[in-house]
């Protein structure tokens, strides 16, 4: 399908709109997508933005087959798709999701607001210390943190 | 009904039309909503429902999105109160909103939690710090999935970060007529925001409303991305009130402006796209002090008269002919 807008490229960003009181589908090429405004999740504020992601995917990794043991989405579905299934698939495919992001955003590291939430803190606590224990190869202990981030993360999320 | 929040207009409202806040969050237990079964959708919404509800001071209406009719939907769509992607898919997707409007959160849109604020005119700070209020109290009762790394996580790593998104929409007639707008749409995405029609996009912006919006939230912190947006929101503004006062020179916009509102006042049948390219000069006019009409009747105006919205109005379905004729009755009642 070719771009709507430009009528020469592939359409890859298929995005939802509304015209004249109903939901009708665009579909657009990354090009007329960005310049149209479309180049971030939030845009319109409409989302649907995979292709574009996709399209920035930095091709010619070998491990496609990667799969994210919290959801089992394969690496070659996140690049496909350009979305990740769960928290956990942020772990399971970091290294190969950071060169793209800095082509995304720029940079590739948070800086800004933190949740409050009391286990969340603990969580992160535990992350940190877990990344310390891997580097001083004290596989005892990591292996314990892991556990405990496993339990800590596996019941949370229901507020009560 | 009680007032909606654009019934208020706000600090540099003869260009700042309104201004609101986004923020996406996801639930840590659960998958995000791509990955998501329709009974843990239900259960997500269930549990962000009760946290919402025991907010105090707000109250918010819940409703499940697929007991709302098709135009019911595409009102709250054409009213910015949902995204277009929310309204073409109802399935175990939620709504929870503030009587005035001002608060709304889309539940399993793209993130479990798509949390907006909107305030009438320029009020960044304020819109802020009341979606963050919000934030703060959802996040006691709910795990978020966080990532030391890399901040808020969403299913579309084009969230990631802060997952907030300040926008502010733009009355820019003047910059239209002079054709300076499609060059600061480029010079704004250099500076890592969006520009671009609210009703429509590109050269096919309906009203000259533009709605301008940071892009990029990772390693960006939420004040700055704040104070970026207006910094440029005012220096848009400025150009603007430039412009205006060239395009006064001549009589043609004056003319132009009179004639608008003398169609609006008087004309028996009118579609959506004639009516927002009038009613963006008749605003221009108002806010000129040309024409005695304040800009909450014309923003009311701008929500009430689009396809959906005017259908809903009446309790049966209207063709297009049948709303371009009520459209033109209802403009006339507001204006005389």
């Amino acid at each position: 399908m070719l771009c709507q807008n430009c009528g020469k490229n592939d359409a890859t960003v298929h995005l939802k709109r509304i015209v004249n009181g109903s939901a009708a589908e665009v579909h657009l090429c990354a090009d007329c997508a960005y310049s149209l405004g479309y180049g971030d999740a939030f845009s319109g504020f409409g989302f649907g933005t995979g292709g574009l992601f996709a399209d920035l995917f930095l091709k010619g990794e070998n491990a496609a087959q990667l799969r994210c043991p919290g959801c089992g989405k394969t690496l070659d579905e996140v690049i496909s798709g350009g979305l990740l299934g769960c928290a956990e698939c942020y772990n399971t495919f970091y290294d190969k999701l950071v060169p793209t992001l800095r082509r995304l955003h720029g940079k590739s590291v948070h800086v800004g607001k933190r949740p409050n939430h009391p286990r969340g803190d603990r969580a992160a606590q535990l992350r940190r210390e877990l990344d310390e224990a891997v580097a001083r190869q004290d596989f005892e202990l990591a292996a314990r943190l892991r556990d405990e981030i496993g339990e800590l993360t596996a019941n949370g999320g229901d507020g009560q | 009904m009680s007032a909606k929040w654009y019934l208020g207009t706000g600090a540099q409202n003869d260009v700042v039309v309104s201004t609101s806040v986004h923020i996406a969050r996801n639930c840590a237990a659960y998958p995000f909503p791509g990955r998501l079964s329709l009974p843990d959708k239900l259960k997500v919404n269930d549990v962000v429902r009760a946290a919402v509800e025991s907010i105090p001071d707000y109250s918010f209406r819940f409703s499940e999105m697929k007991t709302l009719s098709q135009a019911q939907v595409v009102s709250l769509a054409e009213r910015h109160l949902v995204s277009p992607e929310f309204a073409s898919s109802r399935d175990g997707r939620a709504l929870l909103m503030t009587e005035d409007e001002s608060v709304s959160i889309m539940l399993n849109e793209a993130d479990h939690i798509r949390l907006q604020v909107m305030l009438p005119g320029f009020a960044p700070d304020e819109a802020y710090r009341t979606a963050d209020t919000i934030d703060d109290l959802l996040s006691e009762k709910l795990e978020f999935a966080f990532d030391e790394r890399l901040g808020y996580l969403s299913q579309d790593p084009t969230a990631l970060g802060t997952g907030m998104k300040v926008s502010v929409v733009l009355h820019l007639p003047a910059l239209v007529r002079t054709s300076q707008i499609n060059s600061l749409i480029t010079m704004v995405s250099r500076l890592g925001l969006s520009m671009r029609g609210s009703y429509g996009e590109g050269a096919d912006a309906k009203g000259d409303m533009f709605r301008l919006s940071n892009t990029i939230t990772l390693g960006i912190s939420e004040h700055t991305a704040v104070e970026n947006l207006k910094s440029i929101t005012l220096q848009l503004a400025a150009r603007e009130r430039a412009a205006r006062e060239e395009i006064f020179k001549s009589i043609a916009t004056e003319d132009a402006i009179f004639r608008a509102y003398g169609v609006l006042k008087y004309a028996r049948q009118m579609t959506t796209d004639e009516f927002m390219d009038l009613i963006s000069l008749v605003r221009l006019g108002a806010v000129r002090g040309l024409i005695a009409l304040d800009c909450a009747t014309v923003e009311d105006l701008m929500v009430q008269m689009q396809p959906a919205t005017i259908s809903l109005s009446v309790d049966r379905p209207l063709d297009r002919a049948e709303r371009d004729k009520l459209r033109a009755e209802r403009v006339r009642q507001a204006l005389l």
